[in-house]
């Protein structure tokens, strides 16, 4: 079979991407760009305007002192490292599938792994072309059409439906596969949808430090424990309830208990489950995690959750690994924190999944007369998902600092000495936090703190915050000028959002903290390698999701995966809710 | 996904077998780490 099809597509697509990076290096779409990411633009204006002031003022300078006008540069403000990146991208991105293109046009394909390989990259194109589009065009798109219709709705659509570039580039996978289909020469390419996402999956290993795990992993192992247990029990029972048949029932229980698809098949050899059986299960956790996907972030943002209660119930209440990722990057799109967590608390159900082969093989050949017994020590050997292996070899590497130093793994670190003078509070802001000082110290305002920080329960170190650990931290403040450390950071964010706080000292408080935290340029630059895999992944899943998985998953698979899907959501939610505060 | 049948992989992955699968996103994401140290450095 010849998989290389002697299509222009590629070259296109290449052609089309350099086109768009030209055009964004040379200003040819400032005005579309200017529209499309309107915060950046304002940015830009701010920086531009300060420029030209400064420039006035240098030039007029110079020719008062009879010199010639300086050489200033504008410095780069976001919108211009936006569209930088855009160009960067697609010149780097269109030009290998350009080049891929014409070797395509002029080569007489032979079987064998160039033909196979080579054939695999317009599909890829077309995949990722999508997610650019989704992603530069129609995630900002929505999301400007959402505040514009604010006023009018009086909230804010596609925040409240999450219409951003993950579940725009879902939806557009759907769309393409069941109204246009896909076109022949991408067929083969677009099967590469797993393999960025176990490549993210992997990546985000990076993301991770081990006292992070310690502060969650406790959590989650008790939470998934209960819930991975006790789902695929109630699957069990009900599927002989409601006679399903054993090999049926013992698949679904470990796709809707454990981690979707890959334990499905995992546990396939185990319950000796026929291709049909797979399917359905397949079939019923896509559409379910469809469901949940689109249902779970609305459901977050309607009750205010923050991103380790939203991390902790997507973790736990999704079914699919890619969906899981898909709800959390829904949620919270740029942050990646809701991502993390929801990967910890799916990893973490991942790794029951030898507990339940076991389980699952003891009851199967318990129910079934005349199973052949199963070798579960082969069984785990040859099915365990390597990835999750290479994720927990990522983590172990930024255990040790190899990516960044230990503390930058939020993507944002504290540090003091690396606040900019000119970033150090003024006299006018000390003086108003003076102000707030004495204020607090009185009876009535001493009693208001101290209340406060009671019912706040700020955490620093291994106890809570107290009015007296304010009183220092603001003193300190005021003679330092700037945050000196994280634990009166974190006391002086709460002071911050206390009632009736003067405004000017407000300010001047965020305005310390914001100073003292510093972006990690590795980690944001694994953030954005994994916000492309992801995008890229997911716009290849929809393209896996045919009105025919959608039929497959009828009747007592749907019946049952929903029945204990819901219980299994409604629970964690609850458990969540009650028990996960935000301490990441 | 394509009604399409494909003599090598699967009609979800290009890859034989999910350890294969597995194995290549292994490398292509310690690839990705190495040039990202790097390019950025620690």
């Amino acid at each position: 079979m010849i998989y290389t099809k002697k299509s222009p597509a590629l070259l296109i697509i290449g052609i089309l991407m350099l086109v768009w990076g030209y055009l964004n290096n040379s200003g040819g779409v400032d005005g579309m760009q200017s529209w499309l990411q309107q915060s950046a633009y304002s940015d830009h204006m701010k920086v531009k305007e300060k420029f030209d002031a400064e420039l006035r003022v240098a030039t007029e300078m110079a020719a008062a002192e009879s010199k010639p006008a300086p050489d200033m540069k504008m410095p780069a403000s976001k919108f211009d490292q936006a569209k930088a990146e855009q160009a960067k991208l697609s010149y780097i991105i269109g030009g290998i599938f350009a080049a891929l293109g014409l070797l395509i046009m002029v080569w007489t394909p032979k079987e064998g792994n160039l033909d196979y390989y080579l054939g695999v990259i317009p599909g890829t194109a077309f995949i990722v072309g999508i997610a650019f589009v989704v992603r530069w065009g129609l995630d900002p798109i929505f999301g400007n059409w959402g505040k514009a219709a604010k006023p009018t709705l009086g909230w804010d659509f596609a925040h409240i439906f999450n219409l951003n570039y993950v579940v725009l580039g879902i939806v557009i996978g759907i769309i393409v596969v069941n109204i246009f289909s896909i076109p022949g020469w991408a067929a083969n390419g677009v099967r590469t949808a797993r393999f960025f996402l176990k490549t993210g999956v992997i990546l985000l290993g990076v993301l991770y430090s081990a006292a992070e795990l310690a502060q969650l992993g406790g959590l989650s192992v008790i939470m998934i424990g209960i819930f991975v247990l006790g789902s695929v029990g109630m699957v069990l029972f009900m599927g002989r309830r409601m006679n399903a048949g054993n090999s049926m029932t013992g698949i679904l229980s470990a796709g809707v208990g454990v981690c979707g698809v890959s334990a499905a098949v995992a546990a396939a050899p185990v319950v000796q489950a026929k291709a049909v059986e797979i399917a359905y299960t397949i079939g019923t956790i896509l559409v379910w995690g469809v469901g949940c996907m689109f249902l779970f972030p609305t459901i977050g943002h309607m009750l205010g959750m923050g991103p380790v209660q939203f991390g902790a119930w997507a973790g736990t209440g999704i079914l699919n690994s890619a969906q899981v990722a898909g709800a959390a990057l829904a949620f919270d799109p740029n942050g990646i924190e809701t991502l993390k967590v929801a990967e910890i608390f799916n990893i973490t159900r991942v790794l029951f999944l030898p507990i339940i082969v076991v389980w699952l093989a003891a009851w199967y050949v318990k129910h079934e007369e005349g199973a052949q017994k199963v070798d579960l020590k082969q069984v785990l050997i040859a099915k365990f998902p390597v990835f999750v292996l290479g994720f927990l070899g990522m983590f172990a590497l930024s255990s040790m600092g190899v990516f960044a130093p230990a503390g930058h793994y939020q993507g944002k670190y504290f540090s003091s000495e690396q606040t900019k003078e000119d970033q150090w509070l003024k006299g006018k802001e000390t003086r108003a936090i003076d102000g707030e000082l004495k204020r607090l110290q009185e009876p009535a305002g001493g009693q208001a703190l101290k209340e406060y920080f009671t019912a706040k329960a700020v955490n620093i170190g291994q106890r809570h915050a107290t009015s007296d650990d304010a009183y220092k931290a603001m003193q300190n403040l005021i003679d330092s000028k700037k945050m000196m450390t994280r634990e009166q950071d974190a006391v002086l964010n709460a002071v911050a959002k206390m009632a009736g706080l003067d405004p000017v000292a407000k300010g001047a408080l965020e305005k310390a903290s914001k100073a003292a935290w510093h972006n990690s340029k590795i980690i944001g630059a694994f953030r954005n390698w994994i916000a492309w895999l992801f995008a890229i992944g997911l716009t290849g899943l929809g393209m896996q999701i045919t009105a025919k998985a959608l039929k497959q998953a009828g009747g007592k698979p749907l019946i049952i995966g929903g029945i204990v899907g819901t219980v299994k959501a409604v629970g964690s939610l609850i458990v969540v809710l009650l028990f996960v505060k935000e301490f990441v | 996904m394509s009604e399409q049948k494909f003599e090598r992989g699967t009609s979800l992955s290009i890859f034989a077998a999910d350890r294969r699968e597995d194995l290549g996103a292994l490398i292509a994401a310690l690839l990705i780490a190495l040039g990202v140290l790097f390019v950025i450095g620690k």
